[in-house]
């Protein structure tokens, strides 16, 4: 897709830490975390869970766009929920997300996102896309947690790198099925009915996706894995309280231990977003003085000289395209 | 286009062309007539032009930064071969002398890399004494029009192979698709320049800088400005993926706009070396200014 065609939507990281600044600025007491495992205690530990995002690409060469895909579930072209059509392929993590929010019900969200998912009722799924990829204002929440572009490096013809664009699709329950919602299918696709008892969906669901991940040869993918989640903050204060009170000192320990734990993440996701939307060129300046002023810069240079030079000689040896930055 | 030998013209002498032979390291001399100017543009840039004496054609317009490119004889040539070189970029233009005489061909030399290095250099030639902003022109270029071609004109000539060897790594820049300006010599990426190891003992032996970065770390961090935070950001992969990417953009040679912002000269931002040249020359004046400094 050529600058043109991206409309605007900058490439940003697939990180739980953007996510979650996302629903935040929608206006949604989610958050989203990084899930390392399906088995039932991992998953229990985080409910109220609402969605899984599973986030993949390929890494193998030679392998089509489409690849084997799931193997289960059937389309479903009258989907009554909320599908949308992936238009750009630089929104696609935003579009993800909307596509999950926009079936959880009774969902608070902030003025502009309720607005977005009621007028686009009955539309179909390329029309809801377009819609979105429109919405200003989302655009423009989208592109704050990427690199400010006081450089546009878009106008100065740099060799363009392979693009790290992962792939998402939205596992959640709708109306008593499963659903799987990728923006690039023309339809949402519907798999089976789940009982309420013990795990409900996230039975099927496991099932669906440890399937799907197993289609895949060895090594040709690299994938992760999201959960889409209620805030546990605003409550967890509330609930040590209530242990305290109940005298029940083990109950309080781990929920301490669990504020705790959130809160570190949480400083740790908002330093790597203040990062992200920091323009860096001061402070290279700023150290690259700070090295010239101590008399370490020509060193530092004649050394990272010769670093490019063993890096060349090195590619060479390998017969490696020399168009490829380092 | 037709150039002519104008009031803005700073100076101007015949000159052929050579190319390198394609698939070859061999340079030839092409036989076409032609001349050298340095002009001053309408554009208010110094202007490097290569004209083709006979059909009155610019070929060749090269807009030139200060200090930027060098015009230097290539020793090992039979012929008078001289080669424009650029430090931002891997250009590399052949010349040869096509004046009957070779005995004024240092003089033009020396003054084209005069102007090259600052356009308003005063022009040294050997017959007169004061020196003039507007050395005569017609002197060099247009006596005759027909020149005694066969004492003049050397077209061709063979590099031996150590000849070639240099002439080598003159050219393999322009052979390589990126990367070493030039293969004995490559160019330094920010990349390895701003690494942890070499950042970080700085911080330690020299606290008393580590504040002068606090005004340039981000507004928004959930935690006060320190040394740690330095190290944390200087670690992540935010602010080595930022660092890549000015190292990138620097390489196009066209930052001159924003690295004015930074305080630095225009010229500095043709690319890496003259950005670093440029913060090196900034870092000394600064030290004097505060009454010099320790360095390790």
């Amino acid at each position: 897709m050529s600058d043109e065609e991206q409309s605007g939507w900058q490439l940003t990281e697939s990180d739980p830490g953007v996510f979650t600044e996302l629903l935040k600025t929608l206006g949604v007491p989610l958050i989203v975390d990084d899930l390392y495992s399906l088995d039932s205690d991992s998953l229990a530990n985080l409910q109220p869970l609402h969605a899984l995002i599973f986030l993949f690409k390929w890494v193998a060469s030679g392998d089509s766009e489409s690849g084997p895909g799931s193997s289960s579930g059937t389309y479903d072209p009258d989907f009554q929920g909320f599908f949308a059509h992936q238009v750009v392929n630089n929104a696609c993590a935003t579009l993800a997300v909307l596509n999950a929010l926009g079936n959880i019900p009774s969902l608070p969200t902030g003025p502009q996102l309720g607005e977005l998912v009621s007028f686009s009722t009955g539309m179909d799924p390329q029309t809801r896309g377009l819609v979105i990829t429109s919405a200003d204002w989302l655009r423009e929440a989208h592109n704050t947690l990427s690199p400010p572009s006081a450089i546009s490096l878009e106008g100065l013809n740099l060799p363009r790198k392979s693009e790290d664009a992962y792939h998402f699709v939205v596992y959640l329950p709708v109306m008593g099925a499963l659903y799987e919602l990728d923006g690039l299918k023309p339809h949402a696709v519907r798999h089976s009915a789940y009982s309420e008892d013990g795990e409900g969906w996230l039975k099927v669901a496991r099932e669906v996706i440890e399937a799907r991940i197993n289609t895949y040869p060895m090594g040709s993918l690299e994938f992760s894995l999201l959960a889409l989640r209620d805030d546990p903050l605003p409550t967890l204060q509330s609930k040590i309280q209530e242990a305290q009170q109940a005298g029940n000192r083990e109950l309080e320990h781990e929920l301490l231990s669990t504020l705790t734990n959130e809160n570190a993440k949480r400083e740790r996701w908002a330093f790597e977003n203040s990062l992200r939307k920091h323009n860096h060129v001061g402070l290279v300046h700023a150290l690259l003085m700070v090295m010239a002023k101590s008399g370490k810069l020509s060193e530092a240079e004649a050394k990272a000289k010769e670093a490019m030079k063993t890096r060349i000689e090195q590619r060479k040896a390998r017969g490696e395209d020399m168009d490829e930055d380092d | 286009m037709p150039a002519s030998v104008t009031n803005d013209t700073l100076l101007a002498f015949k000159a052929g062309r050579a190319f390198r032979r394609d698939g070859s390291n061999i340079v030839e001399a092409d036989p076409a007539k032609g001349a050298i100017l340095l002009t001053n543009g309408d554009d208010g840039l110094l202007h490097f032009i290569w004209k083709n004496r006979e059909t009155d054609v610019s070929e060749e317009d090269l807009i030139i930064f200060p200090t930027d490119a060098t015009f230097t004889k290539v020793d090992q040539s039979n012929g008078r071969v001289y080669v424009l070189k650029f430090s931002s970029s891997n250009q590399r233009h052949f010349f040869w002398m096509q004046d009957a005489s070779s005995a004024r061909d240092d003089e033009f030399a020396n003054n084209v890399n005069g102007v090259l290095q600052d356009p308003e250099h005063p022009l040294q030639w050997g017959t007169s004494g004061s020196s003039s902003s507007s050395a005569p022109p017609a002197q060099a270029s247009s006596s005759t029009t027909t020149s005694t071609t066969p004492a003049a004109a050397t077209p061709g000539f063979q590099a031996t192979p150590e000849q070639l060897d240099y002439l080598q790594t003159l050219l393999r820049a322009g052979g390589a698709t990126t990367g070493a300006a030039e293969a004995a010599i490559p160019e330094a990426s920010l990349v390895d320049i701003l690494t942890p190891a070499n950042l970080t003992p700085l911080f330690t032996n020299h606290p008393e800088l580590v504040p002068t970065l606090f005004p340039y770390l981000p507004p928004d961090l959930p935690m006060p400005p320190s040394a740690e935070v330095v190290q944390r950001i200087i670690h992540s992969p935010q602010f080595r993926a930022a660092v890549a990417s000015f190292d990138q953009a620097l390489r196009t040679g066209l930052l001159g706009n924003l690295v004015r912002q930074l305080g630095l000269p225009e010229e500095a931002g043709l690319g890496i070396a003259p950005f670093l040249r440029a913060v090196q020359a900034k870092a000394d004046r600064e030290n004097r200014e505060a009454g010099g400094m320790d360095t390790d």
